[in-house]
Protein backbone atom coordinates (compact mmCIF):
# COMPACT_ATOMS: atom_id res chain seq x y z
CA UNK A 1 0.00 0.00 0.00
CA UNK A 2 2.71 2.53 1.20
CA UNK A 3 4.78 1.01 -1.97
CA UNK A 4 2.22 2.21 -4.39
CA UNK A 5 1.15 5.39 -2.73
CA UNK A 6 4.57 6.16 -3.09
CA UNK A 7 4.88 5.33 -7.29
CA UNK A 8 1.54 7.11 -7.55
CA UNK A 9 2.97 10.10 -5.89
CA UNK A 10 6.53 10.39 -7.56
CA UNK A 11 7.71 10.73 -3.39
CA UNK A 12 11.24 10.14 -3.52
CA UNK A 13 12.16 9.99 0.70
CA UNK A 14 9.88 8.81 3.53
CA UNK A 15 6.33 9.02 3.38
CA UNK A 16 4.51 10.94 5.97
CA UNK A 17 1.18 12.06 6.66
CA UNK A 18 1.90 15.61 5.84
CA UNK A 19 3.67 14.73 2.52
CA UNK A 20 0.38 13.08 1.05
CA UNK A 21 -2.03 15.86 2.57
CA UNK A 22 0.52 18.38 0.42
CA UNK A 23 0.18 16.62 -2.29
CA UNK A 24 -3.44 16.10 -2.43
CA UNK A 25 -4.30 20.08 -1.27
CA UNK A 26 -1.70 21.32 -4.17
CA UNK A 27 -3.44 19.24 -6.50
CA UNK A 28 -6.62 20.29 -5.54
CA UNK A 29 -5.22 24.39 -5.89
CA UNK A 30 -3.90 23.60 -8.93
CA UNK A 31 -7.00 22.44 -10.35
CA UNK A 32 -9.30 25.30 -8.21
CA UNK A 33 -6.28 27.63 -10.27
CA UNK A 34 -7.52 26.70 -13.63
CA UNK A 35 -11.08 26.29 -12.97
CA UNK A 36 -11.94 30.05 -13.83
CA UNK A 37 -10.73 29.58 -17.49
CA UNK A 38 -13.06 26.36 -17.66
CA UNK A 39 -15.96 28.53 -16.47
CA UNK A 40 -15.09 31.19 -19.21
CA UNK A 41 -15.33 28.34 -21.72
CA UNK A 42 -18.08 26.77 -20.38
CA UNK A 43 -19.87 30.05 -20.60
CA UNK A 44 -19.43 31.14 -23.68
CA UNK A 45 -20.96 27.63 -25.46
CA UNK A 46 -24.02 28.21 -23.01
CA UNK A 47 -27.60 30.22 -24.64
CA UNK A 48 -27.69 33.34 -22.97
CA UNK A 49 -30.73 32.44 -21.55
CA UNK A 50 -29.28 29.50 -19.82
CA UNK A 51 -26.02 31.74 -18.15
CA UNK A 52 -27.93 32.49 -15.01
CA UNK A 53 -29.15 30.13 -13.20
CA UNK A 54 -30.48 29.06 -9.87
CA UNK A 55 -27.27 26.00 -9.75
CA UNK A 56 -23.71 25.74 -11.03
CA UNK A 57 -23.93 24.08 -14.60
CA UNK A 58 -20.24 23.97 -15.32
CA UNK A 59 -21.85 21.58 -18.92
CA UNK A 60 -24.09 23.63 -20.93
CA UNK A 61 -27.40 22.32 -20.79
CA UNK A 62 -27.75 23.32 -24.87
CA UNK A 63 -24.63 23.62 -26.56
CA UNK A 64 -24.40 26.60 -28.92
CA UNK A 65 -22.11 28.89 -31.17
CA UNK A 66 -24.49 32.39 -31.24
CA UNK A 67 -22.80 33.92 -28.81
CA UNK A 68 -19.15 33.63 -30.92
CA UNK A 69 -21.54 34.91 -34.30
CA UNK A 70 -22.49 38.08 -31.61
CA UNK A 71 -18.66 38.66 -31.26
CA UNK A 72 -17.61 38.07 -34.63
CA UNK A 73 -19.95 41.10 -35.82
CA UNK A 74 -17.04 43.70 -34.38
CA UNK A 75 -14.18 43.90 -36.39
CA UNK A 76 -12.46 41.30 -34.79
CA UNK A 77 -10.33 39.89 -37.48
CA UNK A 78 -8.47 43.54 -37.89
CA UNK A 79 -8.21 43.53 -34.37
CA UNK A 80 -6.28 40.60 -34.31
CA UNK A 81 -4.21 41.94 -37.35
CA UNK A 82 -3.40 45.16 -35.61
CA UNK A 83 -2.13 43.31 -32.43
CA UNK A 84 0.18 40.83 -34.54
CA UNK A 85 1.76 43.66 -36.64
CA UNK A 86 2.09 45.86 -33.59
CA UNK A 87 3.28 43.09 -31.41
CA UNK A 88 5.56 41.52 -33.59
CA UNK A 89 7.30 44.67 -34.54
CA UNK A 90 8.14 45.64 -30.66
CA UNK A 91 9.05 42.59 -29.84
CA UNK A 92 11.30 42.26 -33.17
CA UNK A 93 12.46 45.63 -32.80
CA UNK A 94 13.38 45.64 -28.77
CA UNK A 95 15.66 42.04 -29.52
CA UNK A 96 17.38 44.31 -32.25
CA UNK A 97 18.28 47.64 -30.41
CA UNK A 98 18.52 45.57 -27.12
CA UNK A 99 20.79 43.31 -28.14
CA UNK A 100 23.16 45.51 -30.03
CA UNK A 101 22.90 47.65 -26.96
CA UNK A 102 23.66 45.25 -24.44
CA UNK A 103 26.80 43.83 -26.44
CA UNK A 104 28.29 47.23 -26.45
CA UNK A 105 27.29 47.90 -22.93
CA UNK A 106 29.21 44.22 -22.08
CA UNK A 107 32.01 44.72 -24.20
CA UNK A 108 33.13 47.49 -26.06
CA UNK A 109 35.03 50.58 -24.80
CA UNK A 110 33.55 54.01 -25.05
CA UNK A 111 33.49 57.59 -23.61
CA UNK A 112 29.53 57.42 -21.88
CA UNK A 113 28.98 53.47 -21.10
CA UNK A 114 28.65 54.24 -17.64
CA UNK A 115 26.50 57.36 -17.99
CA UNK A 116 24.45 54.79 -20.55
CA UNK A 117 23.91 52.30 -17.94
CA UNK A 118 23.00 54.77 -14.87
CA UNK A 119 20.59 56.13 -16.95
CA UNK A 120 18.91 52.67 -17.65
CA UNK A 121 18.87 51.84 -14.37
CA UNK A 122 17.05 54.67 -13.08
CA UNK A 123 14.94 54.47 -15.40
CA UNK A 124 13.83 50.63 -13.96
CA UNK A 125 12.46 52.71 -11.13
CA UNK A 126 10.20 54.83 -12.92
CA UNK A 127 6.91 53.75 -13.93
CA UNK A 128 5.61 53.94 -17.34
CA UNK A 129 2.47 55.90 -16.75
CA UNK A 130 4.21 58.76 -15.86
CA UNK A 131 5.46 59.44 -19.26
CA UNK A 132 1.63 58.24 -20.70
CA UNK A 133 0.92 62.07 -21.01
CA UNK A 134 3.83 63.77 -22.09
CA UNK A 135 3.45 60.96 -24.96
CA UNK A 136 0.06 61.40 -25.71
CA UNK A 137 0.33 64.87 -26.24
CA UNK A 138 3.11 64.64 -28.30
CA UNK A 139 1.41 61.99 -30.43
CA UNK A 140 -1.72 64.73 -30.38
CA UNK A 141 0.35 67.57 -31.76
CA UNK A 142 2.11 66.06 -34.63
CA UNK A 143 -1.43 64.73 -35.61
CA UNK A 144 -0.08 60.96 -35.40
CA UNK A 145 -2.55 59.14 -32.83
CA UNK A 146 -4.60 56.29 -33.89
CA UNK A 147 -1.65 55.16 -36.38
CA UNK A 148 0.69 52.02 -35.93
CA UNK A 149 3.76 54.49 -35.15
CA UNK A 150 1.84 55.77 -32.33
CA UNK A 151 1.75 52.22 -30.71
CA UNK A 152 4.74 51.03 -31.78
CA UNK A 153 7.56 53.45 -31.17
CA UNK A 154 7.29 54.24 -27.73
CA UNK A 155 7.68 50.45 -26.47
CA UNK A 156 10.66 49.78 -28.50
CA UNK A 157 12.73 51.01 -26.41
CA UNK A 158 12.53 48.53 -23.55
CA UNK A 159 14.99 48.51 -21.08
CA UNK A 160 14.57 45.48 -20.06
CA UNK A 161 15.68 43.82 -23.02
CA UNK A 162 19.28 45.39 -22.73
CA UNK A 163 19.64 44.55 -19.42
CA UNK A 164 19.06 40.72 -20.11
CA UNK A 165 21.74 41.02 -23.34
CA UNK A 166 24.18 42.98 -20.88
CA UNK A 167 24.03 40.30 -18.35
CA UNK A 168 24.31 37.29 -21.15
CA UNK A 169 27.13 38.79 -22.99
CA UNK A 170 29.21 40.20 -19.84
CA UNK A 171 28.94 36.28 -18.21
CA UNK A 172 30.21 34.99 -21.93
CA UNK A 173 34.10 34.03 -22.16
CA UNK A 174 35.65 36.66 -23.70
CA UNK A 175 38.18 34.19 -25.41
CA UNK A 176 36.23 32.71 -28.42
CA UNK A 177 36.16 36.50 -29.10
CA UNK A 178 39.60 37.27 -28.88
CA UNK A 179 40.36 34.25 -30.83
CA UNK A 180 38.13 35.97 -33.68
CA UNK A 181 39.77 39.46 -33.57
CA UNK A 182 43.22 37.78 -33.60
CA UNK A 183 42.16 36.11 -36.91
CA UNK A 184 41.13 39.70 -37.84
CA UNK A 185 37.45 39.49 -37.70
CA UNK A 186 36.23 43.15 -37.40
CA UNK A 187 34.10 43.64 -34.57
CA UNK A 188 30.32 43.78 -36.59
CA UNK A 189 31.47 39.89 -37.83
CA UNK A 190 32.00 38.81 -34.01
CA UNK A 191 29.03 40.32 -33.25
CA UNK A 192 26.66 38.41 -35.62
CA UNK A 193 28.80 35.60 -36.36
CA UNK A 194 29.67 34.47 -32.66
CA UNK A 195 28.14 36.51 -29.65
CA UNK A 196 24.55 36.84 -30.99
CA UNK A 197 24.28 32.77 -31.78
CA UNK A 198 25.70 31.89 -28.38
CA UNK A 199 22.99 34.17 -27.23
CA UNK A 200 19.77 32.27 -28.60
CA UNK A 201 18.59 30.96 -25.04
CA UNK A 202 18.46 34.85 -24.04
CA UNK A 203 16.99 35.79 -27.28
CA UNK A 204 14.28 33.15 -27.39
CA UNK A 205 13.44 33.83 -23.23
CA UNK A 206 13.29 38.14 -23.53
CA UNK A 207 11.00 37.35 -27.28
CA UNK A 208 8.39 35.41 -25.39
CA UNK A 209 8.63 37.72 -22.49
CA UNK A 210 8.54 40.94 -24.67
CA UNK A 211 5.72 38.86 -26.62
CA UNK A 212 2.92 38.43 -24.21
CA UNK A 213 3.68 42.15 -22.39
CA UNK A 214 2.76 43.93 -25.94
CA UNK A 215 0.39 41.55 -26.75
CA UNK A 216 -1.57 41.81 -23.47
CA UNK A 217 -0.62 45.92 -22.99
CA UNK A 218 -3.80 48.00 -22.28
CA UNK A 219 -2.70 51.36 -21.09
CA UNK A 220 -1.13 53.06 -24.07
CA UNK A 221 -3.24 51.48 -26.93
CA UNK A 222 -6.57 52.27 -25.09
CA UNK A 223 -5.26 55.87 -24.69
CA UNK A 224 -4.11 56.18 -28.76
CA UNK A 225 -6.34 54.30 -31.03
CA UNK A 226 -10.07 56.20 -31.34
CA UNK A 227 -11.20 54.46 -34.31
CA UNK A 228 -12.54 50.66 -33.92
CA UNK A 229 -9.87 50.12 -37.28
CA UNK A 230 -7.13 50.80 -35.24
CA UNK A 231 -7.60 49.22 -31.65
CA UNK A 232 -6.09 46.09 -30.59
CA UNK A 233 -7.26 42.74 -29.34
CA UNK A 234 -7.34 43.79 -26.17
CA UNK A 235 -8.66 46.54 -26.52
CA UNK A 236 -11.50 45.80 -28.57
CA UNK A 237 -12.79 42.95 -26.73
CA UNK A 238 -13.00 45.37 -23.55
CA UNK A 239 -15.74 46.59 -24.91
CA UNK A 240 -17.46 43.41 -23.88
CA UNK A 241 -17.03 44.06 -20.32
CA UNK A 242 -20.76 44.34 -18.77
CA UNK A 243 -19.46 48.12 -16.82
CA UNK A 244 -18.46 49.57 -20.25
CA UNK A 245 -21.75 47.88 -22.25
CA UNK A 246 -24.69 47.70 -20.12
CA UNK A 247 -24.77 46.47 -16.45
CA UNK A 248 -28.56 45.68 -16.97
CA UNK A 249 -27.93 43.60 -20.22
CA UNK A 250 -27.32 40.48 -17.73
CA UNK A 251 -27.00 37.68 -20.76
CA UNK A 252 -24.16 39.95 -22.15
CA UNK A 253 -21.70 37.45 -20.06
CA UNK A 254 -22.38 34.73 -22.77
CA UNK A 255 -21.29 36.26 -25.42
CA UNK A 256 -18.49 38.28 -23.24
CA UNK A 257 -16.75 35.01 -22.25
CA UNK A 258 -16.84 34.17 -25.97
CA UNK A 259 -14.74 37.25 -26.86
CA UNK A 260 -12.38 35.86 -23.69
CA UNK A 261 -12.24 32.58 -24.95
CA UNK A 262 -11.01 34.15 -28.58
CA UNK A 263 -8.74 36.56 -26.51
CA UNK A 264 -7.35 33.76 -23.81
CA UNK A 265 -7.14 30.67 -25.21
CA UNK A 266 -4.42 31.11 -27.85
CA UNK A 267 -2.56 32.38 -25.33
CA UNK A 268 -2.65 29.47 -22.96
CA UNK A 269 -2.00 27.15 -25.87
CA UNK A 270 1.36 29.13 -26.76
CA UNK A 271 2.19 29.10 -23.38
CA UNK A 272 2.07 25.20 -22.93
CA UNK A 273 4.39 24.88 -25.84
CA UNK A 274 7.03 27.19 -24.42
CA UNK A 275 6.33 27.33 -21.37
CA UNK A 276 10.10 26.80 -20.41
CA UNK A 277 11.15 30.28 -21.83
CA UNK A 278 8.34 31.64 -19.80
CA UNK A 279 9.89 30.34 -16.66
CA UNK A 280 13.33 31.21 -18.18
CA UNK A 281 11.92 34.93 -18.49
CA UNK A 282 10.94 35.27 -14.81
CA UNK A 283 13.56 33.69 -13.51
CA UNK A 284 16.06 36.41 -15.62
CA UNK A 285 13.71 39.23 -14.42
CA UNK A 286 14.16 37.77 -11.19
CA UNK A 287 18.00 38.36 -11.05
CA UNK A 288 17.49 41.73 -12.55
CA UNK A 289 16.25 43.08 -9.20
CA UNK B 1 61.25 72.25 -35.41
CA UNK B 2 60.18 69.08 -37.77
CA UNK B 3 61.53 66.42 -35.03
CA UNK B 4 58.52 66.51 -32.38
CA UNK B 5 55.55 66.64 -34.69
CA UNK B 6 53.40 63.94 -36.36
CA UNK B 7 53.75 62.68 -39.16
CA UNK B 8 52.09 65.01 -41.88
CA UNK B 9 49.80 61.97 -42.65
CA UNK B 10 48.24 61.30 -40.06
CA UNK B 11 44.84 61.78 -40.39
CA UNK B 12 41.68 62.36 -38.40
CA UNK B 13 41.03 59.03 -38.33
CA UNK B 14 44.05 57.19 -37.44
CA UNK B 15 44.30 59.83 -34.24
CA UNK B 16 40.41 58.72 -33.49
CA UNK B 17 41.71 55.55 -33.48
CA UNK B 18 44.46 56.27 -30.93
CA UNK B 19 42.28 57.87 -28.50
CA UNK B 20 41.87 56.15 -25.16
CA UNK B 21 39.23 55.67 -22.58
CA UNK B 22 40.50 54.70 -19.06
CA UNK B 23 43.23 53.20 -20.28
CA UNK B 24 42.36 51.29 -23.13
CA UNK B 25 41.65 52.65 -27.08
CA UNK B 26 38.25 53.37 -27.57
CA UNK B 27 35.84 51.53 -30.35
CA UNK B 28 34.04 54.60 -31.87
CA UNK B 29 31.48 52.22 -33.52
CA UNK B 30 30.14 51.22 -30.20
CA UNK B 31 27.87 54.49 -30.83
CA UNK B 32 26.38 52.50 -33.69
CA UNK B 33 25.60 49.56 -31.39
CA UNK B 34 24.14 51.99 -28.67
CA UNK B 35 22.40 54.83 -30.30
CA UNK B 36 19.89 53.17 -32.12
CA UNK B 37 18.53 52.09 -29.22
CA UNK B 38 18.94 55.43 -27.22
CA UNK B 39 17.50 57.35 -29.55
CA UNK B 40 14.21 56.09 -29.41
CA UNK B 41 14.92 55.95 -25.19
CA UNK B 42 15.87 59.40 -24.54
CA UNK B 43 12.90 60.63 -26.18
CA UNK B 44 10.26 58.51 -25.57
CA UNK B 45 11.46 57.78 -21.55
CA UNK B 46 13.99 60.92 -20.53
CA UNK B 47 12.56 63.73 -22.57
CA UNK B 48 8.91 62.53 -22.02
CA UNK B 49 9.97 62.97 -18.08
CA UNK B 50 10.85 66.21 -18.87
CA UNK B 51 8.21 67.21 -20.86
CA UNK B 52 5.63 65.69 -18.39
CA UNK B 53 6.96 67.77 -15.45
CA UNK B 54 6.81 70.73 -17.44
CA UNK B 55 3.14 69.99 -18.35
CA UNK B 56 2.51 69.61 -14.42
CA UNK B 57 3.23 73.74 -14.00
CA UNK B 58 0.20 74.43 -16.83
CA UNK B 59 -3.05 74.43 -17.58
CA UNK B 60 -3.39 72.58 -20.96
CA UNK B 61 -6.62 70.72 -21.99
CA UNK B 62 -5.38 69.05 -25.15
CA UNK B 63 -6.96 71.84 -27.58
CA UNK B 64 -4.90 74.96 -27.50
CA UNK B 65 -1.70 75.82 -25.83
CA UNK B 66 -0.44 75.73 -22.30
CA UNK B 67 -0.81 77.93 -19.69
CA UNK B 68 1.74 78.67 -17.18
CA UNK B 69 0.13 77.98 -13.68
CA UNK B 70 3.35 77.54 -11.53
CA UNK B 71 2.49 75.29 -8.30
CA UNK B 72 -1.26 75.51 -8.58
CA UNK B 73 -1.78 71.91 -9.81
CA UNK B 74 0.16 71.18 -6.45
CA UNK B 75 -1.49 72.95 -4.20
CA UNK B 76 -4.62 71.61 -6.07
CA UNK B 77 -3.38 68.08 -5.38
CA UNK B 78 -2.74 68.82 -1.98
CA UNK B 79 -6.25 70.48 -1.58
CA UNK B 80 -7.88 67.62 -3.35
CA UNK B 81 -10.68 65.63 -0.99
CA UNK B 82 -10.26 62.83 -3.56
CA UNK B 83 -6.60 62.14 -3.50
CA UNK B 84 -6.41 60.96 0.11
CA UNK B 85 -9.29 58.69 -1.03
CA UNK B 86 -7.67 57.57 -3.71
CA UNK B 87 -4.45 56.73 -1.89
CA UNK B 88 -6.17 54.76 1.03
CA UNK B 89 -8.03 52.51 -2.15
CA UNK B 90 -4.19 52.22 -3.48
CA UNK B 91 -2.89 51.15 0.32
CA UNK B 92 -5.80 49.31 1.25
CA UNK B 93 -5.25 47.35 -1.98
CA UNK B 94 -1.75 46.79 -1.22
CA UNK B 95 -2.27 45.68 1.89
CA UNK B 96 -4.29 43.08 0.66
CA UNK B 97 -2.43 41.94 -2.47
CA UNK B 98 1.06 42.52 -0.93
CA UNK B 99 1.05 39.62 1.60
CA UNK B 100 -1.62 37.37 0.16
CA UNK B 101 0.35 37.39 -2.76
CA UNK B 102 3.52 37.09 -0.98
CA UNK B 103 2.05 33.95 1.45
CA UNK B 104 0.33 32.09 -1.65
CA UNK B 105 3.53 32.42 -3.72
CA UNK B 106 5.82 30.82 -0.79
CA UNK B 107 3.92 27.95 -0.03
CA UNK B 108 3.24 27.23 -4.23
CA UNK B 109 6.64 27.26 -4.60
CA UNK B 110 7.27 25.34 -1.26
CA UNK B 111 4.67 22.36 -2.75
CA UNK B 112 5.83 22.36 -6.01
CA UNK B 113 9.77 22.59 -5.19
CA UNK B 114 8.27 18.93 -3.52
CA UNK B 115 8.57 17.58 -6.88
CA UNK B 116 5.29 15.40 -6.17
CA UNK B 117 3.57 14.00 -9.14
CA UNK B 118 1.93 16.22 -10.89
CA UNK B 119 3.98 19.27 -10.15
CA UNK B 120 5.07 20.43 -13.58
CA UNK B 121 1.06 20.37 -14.17
CA UNK B 122 0.60 21.89 -10.92
CA UNK B 123 3.18 24.85 -11.88
CA UNK B 124 1.70 25.47 -15.57
CA UNK B 125 -1.75 25.76 -13.65
CA UNK B 126 -0.63 28.84 -11.18
CA UNK B 127 1.44 30.55 -13.98
CA UNK B 128 -1.58 30.33 -16.40
CA UNK B 129 -3.50 33.36 -15.69
CA UNK B 130 -0.07 35.25 -16.04
CA UNK B 131 -0.24 34.69 -20.06
CA UNK B 132 -3.41 35.71 -20.55
CA UNK B 133 -4.86 39.38 -21.25
CA UNK B 134 -5.95 41.63 -18.29
CA UNK B 135 -9.31 42.23 -20.03
CA UNK B 136 -9.67 38.27 -19.92
CA UNK B 137 -9.10 38.24 -16.42
CA UNK B 138 -11.07 41.07 -15.33
CA UNK B 139 -13.94 40.21 -17.15
CA UNK B 140 -13.91 36.54 -15.95
CA UNK B 141 -13.92 37.44 -12.86
CA UNK B 142 -16.66 40.29 -12.83
CA UNK B 143 -18.47 37.33 -14.54
CA UNK B 144 -17.69 34.66 -10.76
CA UNK B 145 -18.22 37.49 -8.75
CA UNK B 146 -21.55 38.18 -9.78
CA UNK B 147 -23.63 38.66 -6.44
CA UNK B 148 -26.50 36.23 -7.53
CA UNK B 149 -25.43 33.75 -9.96
CA UNK B 150 -21.42 34.37 -10.07
CA UNK B 151 -19.76 30.90 -9.01
CA UNK B 152 -18.28 31.89 -5.96
CA UNK B 153 -21.43 33.35 -4.13
CA UNK B 154 -23.18 30.82 -5.50
CA UNK B 155 -20.66 28.00 -4.13
CA UNK B 156 -20.40 30.11 -0.94
CA UNK B 157 -24.05 29.86 -0.23
CA UNK B 158 -24.46 26.42 -0.28
CA UNK B 159 -22.01 26.29 2.87
CA UNK B 160 -24.46 29.33 4.21
CA UNK B 161 -22.91 32.92 3.13
CA UNK B 162 -25.39 35.16 2.18
CA UNK B 163 -24.15 36.64 -1.19
CA UNK B 164 -21.50 38.82 -0.75
CA UNK B 165 -22.39 41.98 -3.51
CA UNK B 166 -18.51 41.95 -4.47
CA UNK B 167 -18.41 44.57 -7.04
CA UNK B 168 -21.47 47.08 -6.22
CA UNK B 169 -20.20 47.06 -2.27
CA UNK B 170 -18.05 50.07 -1.58
CA UNK B 171 -17.07 47.80 1.19
CA UNK B 172 -16.11 44.93 -0.87
CA UNK B 173 -15.11 45.82 -4.19
CA UNK B 174 -11.34 46.40 -3.04
CA UNK B 175 -11.35 42.78 -1.62
CA UNK B 176 -13.10 41.63 -4.99
CA UNK B 177 -10.10 43.36 -6.85
CA UNK B 178 -7.60 42.42 -4.96
CA UNK B 179 -8.32 38.50 -5.11
CA UNK B 180 -8.75 39.25 -8.90
CA UNK B 181 -5.11 40.19 -8.70
CA UNK B 182 -3.55 37.34 -6.92
CA UNK B 183 -4.82 35.16 -9.14
CA UNK B 184 -3.58 37.09 -12.16
CA UNK B 185 -0.02 37.62 -10.64
CA UNK B 186 1.03 35.08 -8.12
CA UNK B 187 2.76 32.87 -10.50
CA UNK B 188 4.99 35.26 -11.58
CA UNK B 189 6.78 35.80 -8.03
CA UNK B 190 6.27 31.73 -7.19
CA UNK B 191 8.66 31.03 -10.44
CA UNK B 192 11.02 33.79 -8.93
CA UNK B 193 10.62 32.02 -5.19
CA UNK B 194 11.02 28.68 -6.83
CA UNK B 195 14.10 29.51 -8.59
CA UNK B 196 15.63 30.73 -5.39
CA UNK B 197 14.46 27.55 -3.54
CA UNK B 198 16.19 25.17 -5.94
CA UNK B 199 19.37 27.09 -5.41
CA UNK B 200 19.26 26.28 -1.68
CA UNK B 201 21.89 23.40 -1.71
CA UNK B 202 20.44 20.04 -0.36
CA UNK B 203 23.37 19.29 2.18
CA UNK B 204 22.08 22.35 4.23
CA UNK B 205 18.88 20.98 4.71
CA UNK B 206 20.11 17.24 5.12
CA UNK B 207 22.55 18.73 7.93
CA UNK B 208 19.87 20.11 9.69
CA UNK B 209 18.24 17.16 9.87
CA UNK B 210 21.02 14.67 10.84
CA UNK B 211 21.10 17.67 13.72
CA UNK B 212 17.71 16.93 14.52
CA UNK B 213 15.99 19.89 13.01
CA UNK B 214 12.17 19.36 12.39
CA UNK B 215 10.80 20.28 8.93
CA UNK B 216 9.37 23.01 10.41
CA UNK B 217 12.24 24.48 12.21
CA UNK B 218 14.61 23.39 9.05
CA UNK B 219 12.13 25.62 7.23
CA UNK B 220 12.44 28.79 9.67
CA UNK B 221 16.13 27.92 10.14
CA UNK B 222 17.56 27.16 7.12
CA UNK B 223 14.94 28.05 4.49
CA UNK B 224 13.71 31.46 5.29
CA UNK B 225 16.94 33.71 5.43
CA UNK B 226 18.37 32.14 2.16
CA UNK B 227 15.47 32.72 1.18
CA UNK B 228 15.33 36.23 2.06
CA UNK B 229 16.83 38.54 -1.08
CA UNK B 230 14.63 36.94 -3.36
CA UNK B 231 11.22 37.42 -0.79
CA UNK B 232 12.53 41.27 -0.57
CA UNK B 233 12.27 41.54 -4.42
CA UNK B 234 9.19 39.80 -4.60
CA UNK B 235 7.90 42.40 -2.80
CA UNK B 236 9.38 45.40 -3.38
CA UNK B 237 8.17 44.18 -7.30
CA UNK B 238 4.56 43.51 -5.72
CA UNK B 239 4.82 47.12 -3.50
CA UNK B 240 5.72 48.88 -7.19
CA UNK B 241 2.39 47.20 -8.97
CA UNK B 242 0.27 47.56 -6.74
CA UNK B 243 0.71 51.45 -6.62
CA UNK B 244 0.05 50.74 -11.25
CA UNK B 245 -3.32 49.34 -10.65
CA UNK B 246 -4.82 50.19 -13.33
CA UNK B 247 -6.09 47.62 -16.34
CA UNK B 248 -7.83 45.65 -13.54
CA UNK B 249 -10.16 48.67 -12.20
CA UNK B 250 -10.65 49.66 -15.76
CA UNK B 251 -12.15 46.34 -16.90
CA UNK B 252 -13.95 45.07 -13.46
CA UNK B 253 -15.39 48.33 -11.87
CA UNK B 254 -14.45 51.61 -13.63
CA UNK B 255 -13.46 53.05 -10.21
CA UNK B 256 -16.85 52.43 -8.57
CA UNK B 257 -19.04 51.89 -7.15
CA UNK B 258 -19.12 55.52 -5.58
CA UNK B 259 -15.08 55.87 -6.39
CA UNK B 260 -14.38 52.98 -4.03
CA UNK B 261 -12.35 51.72 -6.26
CA UNK B 262 -10.46 54.48 -7.70
CA UNK B 263 -6.76 53.52 -7.37
CA UNK B 264 -4.28 56.29 -8.16
CA UNK B 265 -3.45 55.70 -12.06
CA UNK B 266 -7.20 55.34 -12.31
CA UNK B 267 -7.52 59.00 -10.99
CA UNK B 268 -4.65 60.04 -13.14
CA UNK B 269 -5.99 58.47 -16.19
CA UNK B 270 -9.54 59.86 -15.22
CA UNK B 271 -8.39 63.33 -14.86
CA UNK B 272 -5.96 63.66 -17.71
CA UNK B 273 -8.35 61.39 -20.46
CA UNK B 274 -11.74 61.84 -19.50
CA UNK B 275 -11.62 65.13 -18.15
CA UNK B 276 -9.18 66.96 -20.27
CA UNK B 277 -6.88 68.13 -17.29
CA UNK B 278 -3.43 67.32 -18.60
CA UNK B 279 -1.51 69.29 -15.97
CA UNK B 280 -3.34 68.30 -13.07
CA UNK B 281 -2.96 64.56 -14.10
CA UNK B 282 1.12 65.39 -15.06
CA UNK B 283 1.08 66.99 -11.51
CA UNK B 284 -0.71 63.78 -10.05
CA UNK B 285 1.79 61.42 -12.13
CA UNK B 286 4.70 63.14 -10.38
CA UNK B 287 4.16 62.37 -6.86
CA UNK B 288 2.95 59.11 -7.57
CA UNK B 289 6.80 58.90 -9.22
CA UNK B 290 8.30 60.22 -6.13
CA UNK B 291 6.02 58.39 -3.92
CA UNK B 292 7.92 54.77 -5.79
CA UNK B 293 11.00 56.16 -5.91
CA UNK B 294 11.34 57.07 -2.21
CA UNK B 295 9.63 53.68 -1.59
CA UNK B 296 12.00 51.49 -3.78
CA UNK B 297 14.68 53.41 -2.13
CA UNK B 298 13.89 52.44 1.17
CA UNK B 299 13.50 48.98 0.16
CA UNK B 300 16.74 48.87 -1.47
CA UNK B 301 18.30 50.36 2.44
CA UNK B 302 16.34 47.97 3.93
CA UNK B 303 17.83 45.35 1.83
CA UNK B 304 21.39 46.30 1.81
CA UNK B 305 21.39 46.50 5.85
CA UNK B 306 20.14 42.79 6.11
CA UNK B 307 22.59 41.74 3.83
Amino acid sequence: MVARLKLVMGAQGRLTVGRVLLWIIGLWLAYMWILPFVWMVSTSFKLPGEVMTQTIEWIPRTWTLDNYRVVFQKPIVRWLWNSMVVTTSITLASIMLGAAAGYALARMNFPGRNVFFMMLLLSLMIPTEMTIVPRFIAFLRLRATDSYAALILPPIAEVFSVYLFRQFFLSLPRELEEAAAMDGASRFRIFRVIALPLARATTIAAAVLLFTTNWNAFLWPLLITFSEEMKTLPIGMAAFAPVTMNRTQIESYAPGMAAMTILGVPSLIVFLFLQRYFMEGVISTGIKG
Amino acid sequence: MTTRQLPADTSLRTRLGRMTWKGERIEWSAYFYVLPFFVPFVIFTILAIIFGAYVSFTEWRIIGDPLWVGFANYVRAFNDDFVPKVWGNTFQLAAIVVPGTTILALLFALYVNQRLRGFTASRLAFYAPRVVSVTVVGLVWVWMLDTRFGVINQYLHKVGVPYIPWLTNPDWVLWAVGMTTIWWDLGFHMVILLAALQDIPSELKDSASIDGASALQQFWYVVVPLLRPAISLVITLEIISAFRIFSQIFVMTQGGPAGASFSIIFYIYERGFMNTELGYSSALSLMLFFTILVVTLIQLRIIRERA
